[in-house]
């Protein structure tokens, strides 16, 4: 992709070097040496596919050599099925110490006591710099004000492109100064059906971080700060929404819901067959693997008042109360979670989305980054919002009715005013019913 | 045995002469088209193992691998080493033996109790085997899963193992069901001769039913083989897992998922479903009519 | 009171009786130890406001049941189940029939055939997601693509409100393979002398089929009818890995709804709720079953 990057091979011998062994020495060891007898286990619940896998362990072997006195034991599973073993970990009180938490878990698994209040250790922590993580990546798993749970990875949705169909065409790549009709406009160009290629991908993503990208460049909001109202009901998503379905239905220059279908996670954009399509960070691996074809990345495209928006969304580490050290998840946690730790696992290693702007600057120059990956770090910086929901205890819900409506507008199925009755009708029922437990 | 085998192998070509020729060109008509749909899936998945990682999902799609790499049979094996394939193999076969003989063992005495025997109550009984049935698994997940961790099972074989000593509701109604074919006249001449349950059902059930009991063994197979939720609730540590778990560690969010290797591996699972299933199909055909006894 | 259930019997039926239940002994520990205690716990959950943790539960009465027959998305699921139930029983039952009939014929090939028809049972799991975009989508599919080729253009399958529940029962048949089998077994444990006998009295291949091979299966063929009625409504592997629940809610099924409550909204009591209808459901269902079985399932055993 870039020449001045190092290649894979060399940035894990750099890992070793740095990460493991110099650089997280300096936080200092928090417990003496002990011998194995008195050894604490550690347990862990998470998600990582098996080629990760590897990176996590040199993680832990380097960290149980600087805490002999603690073992970690870690049970894998994949991320959709962790989101359903912990409900039944939580309701038999057989929860490992400490537990992966997506964004939009923390909320619900906080109010169920799946994950504890660990506001006060993470402060009083004078080494750990909770201030040096994004806010809005923090700001998910602050539950009445107290946090609960702290990220390790945030990403915001920006644009992504296919340079080699751009430069086919002759056209010029997104640039900063883009608005959404400059988007519009290129697609409709790129757009070719008997070569069947397309000039956005068609995905309309209104959930946790995609909404604020289809949305926000003409000011809408899909609810209210406290997330007790839904406020799509506006012209403003109206207008976003006629936009977008009229790409799809009419100018015809997304690809369709059942051609996307066709494509590896449903993406035309990866599978090289569209020019177009919002991505994140935490994409950028698979991209890698899967995409043979130049691509990179442009800012979120600006509304028409040159106003820029966009969501962000990603996971993080919480401590169960059914563990009984707290304390030694917490010794695990603010070196995992700490500078060095993201940076080892997630910026070093190409994996993306360290919830540290530090952290994500390293990870530019790492393998699968795009030549301007810069403008993620911007996003972050200048513009993106954590997306909506995931205060709620209907969070579920509601962005179970967000995804049915996008995909009834993108099959056609639903007009633009249909999808937004039915969203401010459901979800506002689904907010309503939690109102009171809240 | 021999001799009538070779028969029943001659039997087509005999009746291809007879006026049933046009009965075999229909069957043909419908088994070959039909046959190659339901091979579909099954091509599919040894294709996708052949493939390369960015060519799974390449537009228009191929069915033959433009390049084959048969490594991803030896990478998917050995994964990163952080998935353990010949363990999982081993803890799946552990499992899938121990619960077909169980549910052999337990189901065919219940079958012939709720077939054959007279008893109060029984009616009673039967309904309840029948209701716990009806009840969907996946309500019973999470207070299962609070019972075994009660009795201390949890990551060890024994929620998977020990429940098929005590019978599953479907196998037994599926026994019970053939059992209620055999003639009674069978049962009345054992009984005249002096046989008692224990002998009746060992000596005129079990070799009648063979068909029967292969199918359950069968279905017995596939089912604890194939089981993904059990394992993936009750077992941890990777050293007791078991290989539909495994296997779909090669997946990952946001399209991180490694098909062409969870492929090669699903392909190398299947086939000693398919070996049981070519070798033990022998026993589904041979009925009343070829197991010496006559009705 | 307790004499009408329980007349007196003679000693050589109390000695049978004996044996009856040392028989189903083992099952019958099974059911109080693995069974007895989730079933009722789910069912006394049912009434409460159980979310996850099993602390500070609070009794809501009827509350978790008022509230899903208010809700307009469970009687949408009701009324999918049922359409997609009655369509995998009518045409799996009739196609793992016909299946087990062709597959029953003394024809060159057949061992290998029975195999190939078993494949997409044992291939299912992982492999599923993969080889349904092959065969069922629209743009890629092999469906749509020889529909194409004789000139139909063919519909949007799973991506479409109306086609949906065709394709979900269109897919069930590709899984006949366990009922196949069954039925296969059943047809082999006709004995050859009453078609021997049939044939000569005269009787057709219509006649043989109706008047030994139905009444010789309809105990087998009774099973396979209650247990697809069944598993109908309790499978949702499609649906949780092709549809999950949609487009909009026009393939919400019951299985897929209590999932969804259960593992997605963290509404363990209302899923349990949801739970115990199916169940209702299936009772009445399965117990009319058995009413109507009585006229038509000939039981060789019974006198």
């Amino acid at each position: 992709m870039s020449t001045e990057k190092l290649s894979r091979r060399a940035f894990l011998k750099l890992a070793a070097a740095s990460g493991s062994g110099v650089a997280l020495a300096g936080l200092g060891p928090l417990s003496s040496i002990a011998s194995a007898q008195d050894q604490v286990e550690l347990t862990f619940g998470r998600h990582w596919e098996a080629a990760f896998r590897p990176r996590q362990a040199e993680y832990d072997e380097g960290f149980m050599e600087r805490h002999p006195d603690i073992k970690i034991n870690i049970t894998y599973n994949t991320w959709a099925d962790h989101n359903n073993v912990v409900p039944a970990w939580a309701a038999a009180g057989t929860l490992p110490d400490i537990i992966y938490v997506h964004g939009s878990r923390a909320t619900p698994w906080a109010h169920e006591g799946i994950i504890i209040d660990i506001h006060d250790i993470v402060t009083a922590d004078e080494e750990f710099n909770v201030d040096g993580m994004w806010e809005e990546s923090v700001r998910l798993y602050r539950v009445d004000g107290r946090i609960h749970a702290l990220p390790y990875d945030h990403g915001p949705i920006i644009l992504g492109y296919n340079k080699d169909m751009f430069d086919a065409a002759g056209m010029d790549y997104p640039s900063e100064d883009w608005t959404m009709e400059d988007m519009a406009a290129a697609a409709v160009e790129l757009t070719d059906p008997d070569a069947g290629v397309w000039g956005w991908d068609g995905r309309l993503d209104l959930g946790n971080g995609g909404g604020g990208f289809f949305t926000g460049a003409w000011g809408g909001v899909h609810m209210n700060e406290d997330e007790t109202e839904m406020t799509m009901d506006t012209p403003e998503v109206r207008a976003a929404l006629n936009h977008w379905y009229k790409l799809i239905h009419e100018d015809k220059v997304g690809a369709s819901f059942t051609e996307a279908e066709s494509f590896p996670n449903s993406q035309p954009f990866r599978a090289g067959v569209a020019a177009m399509g919002h991505i994140a960070t935490w994409s950028t691996p698979s991209m890698r693997a899967l995409a043979n074809f130049e691509w990179d990345v442009a800012p979120t495209p600006m509304g028409a008042d040159g106003s820029r928006y966009t969501g962000a969304f990603g996971s993080g580490y919480g401590i169960t109360p059914t563990s009984d050290k707290p304390d030694t998840a917490w010794t695990y946690l603010r070196e995992y979670l700490s500078l060095d730790g993201m940076i080892f696992m997630w910026s070093l290693s190409g994996r993306g989305s360290p919830a540290r702007p530090e952290g994500l600057e390293v990870w530019l120059n790492s393998d699968p980054a795009p030549p301007n990956g810069h403008y993620f770090l911007e996003a972050m910086f200048d513009y993106a919002v954590t997306g909506p929901p995931f205060q709620s205890l209907a969070a579920a819900q509601v962005s179970n009715v967000l995804s049915t409506q996008a995909e009834l507008l993108r099959l056609g199925e639903s007009s633009v005013d249909e999808a937004i009755a039915a969203i401010t009708e459901q979800g506002q029922a689904a907010l309503d019913a939690v109102a009171d437990d809240m | 045995m021999a001799p009538r085998k070779r028969k029943q192998d001659v039997s087509w070509r005999k009746s291809i002469k007879g006026r049933h020729a046009i009965g075999i060109i229909i069957t043909f008509a419908l088994l070959i088209p039909l046959g190659i749909a339901f091979i579909l899936p099954f091509i599919v998945m040894v294709s996708t193992a052949l493939k390369p990682l960015n060519q799974v999902f390449a537009f228009p799609p191929r069915l033959i691998p433009e390049t084959v790499q048969w490594e991803n049979f030896a990478d998917g094996w050995y994964g990163y080493g952080y998935v353990n394939f010949t363990t999982c193999t081993w803890n799946s076969l552990k499992i899938t033996v121990n619960n077909i003989i169980g549910n052999l063992v337990s189901c065919t005495l219940a079958a012939y109790a709720f077939a054959r025997l007279k008893a109060r109550g029984k009616n009673f009984f039967f309904a309840i085997v029948l209701a716990t049935m009806l009840l969907p698994n996946e309500a019973l997940v999470v207070p299962q899963y609070i019972l075994f961790n009660k009795l201390g099972w949890l990551d060890t074989h024994l929620p998977l193992m020990v429940p098929p000593w005590f019978g599953w509701a479907f196998f037994i109604f599926l026994l019970r069901q053939f059992f209620l074919t055999i003639p009674e006249e069978l049962i009345d001449a054992a009984k005249i001769d002096g046989a008692g349950h224990a002998r009746i059902l060992l000596q005129i059930f079990i070799p009648l039913s063979k068909p029967a009991l292969a199918t359950l063994a069968i279905f017995a197979f596939i089912g604890n083989w194939n089981n993904f939720f059990g394992p993936l609730l009750y077992l941890r540590t990777p050293d007791v897992q078991t290989l539909p778990v495994c296997l779909v560690q090669y997946q990952g969010a946001y399209g991180n998922t490694e098909w062409h290797l969870m492929m090669a591996v699903a392909t190398i699972a299947v086939i000693p479903v398919l070996l049981v299933f070519i070798f033990g199909q022998r026993y589904f055909v041979e009925g009343i009519a070829t197991s010496g006894v006559k009705g | 009171m307790l004499r009408k259930y329980f007349p007196a019997i003679s000693a050589s039926a109390r000695r049978e009786e004996r044996i009856f239940y040392l028989f189903i002994l083992p099952w019958l520990f099974g059911l109080v130890v693995f069974s007895i205690g989730p079933v009722f716990g789910m069912l006394g959950l049912s009434f409460t406001d159980w979310r996850i943790s099993l602390d500070n539960l609070q009794f809501v009465g009827l509350e978790n049941y008022t509230k899903l027959f208010a809700d307009p998305i469970f009687w949408t699921s009701v009324g999918n189940t049922l359409y997609i139930v009655v369509g995998r029983v009518v045409f799996g039952t009739s196609f793992a029939l016909l299946l087990a009939i062709l597959l029953n014929q003394k024809v060159p090939g057949i061992p290998f055939f029975r195999a190939v028809y078993y494949l997409p049972t044992v291939t299912a799991g992982v492999a599923v997601a993969l080889v349904w975009i092959w065969i069922f989508n629209p743009r890629l599919g092999i469906l749509n693509y020889s529909l194409k080729q004789i000139g139909i253009q063919g519909p949007n399958w799973i991506f479409s409100k109306t086609w949906v529940k065709p394709s979900l029962i269109l897919m069930s048949l590709f899984s006949v393979g366990p009922n196949m089998i069954i039925l296969l077994a059943g047809l082999q444990g006709v004995p050859k002398e009453l078609y021997e006998s049939a044939e000569i009295d005269g009787a057709g291949h219509w006649a043989k089929f109706k008047n030994v091979t139905l009444p010789m299966l309809s105990p087998v063929l009774f099973f396979v009818i209650i247990i697809s009625v069944v598993s109908s409504f309790q499978n949702f592997t499609e649906i949780r890995v092709m549809t999950e629940g949609g487009p909009g809610e026009s393939s919400n099924v019951l299985i897929w709804y209590l999932w969804e409550n259960a593992f997605i909204f963290l509404q363990l009591g209302v899923a349990a709720a949801v739970a115990w209808i199916m169940f209702v459901i299936l009772m009445a269902l399965t117990g009319i079953q058995f009413r109507v079985g009585r006229r038509w399932v000939y039981y060789e055993g019974e006198a």
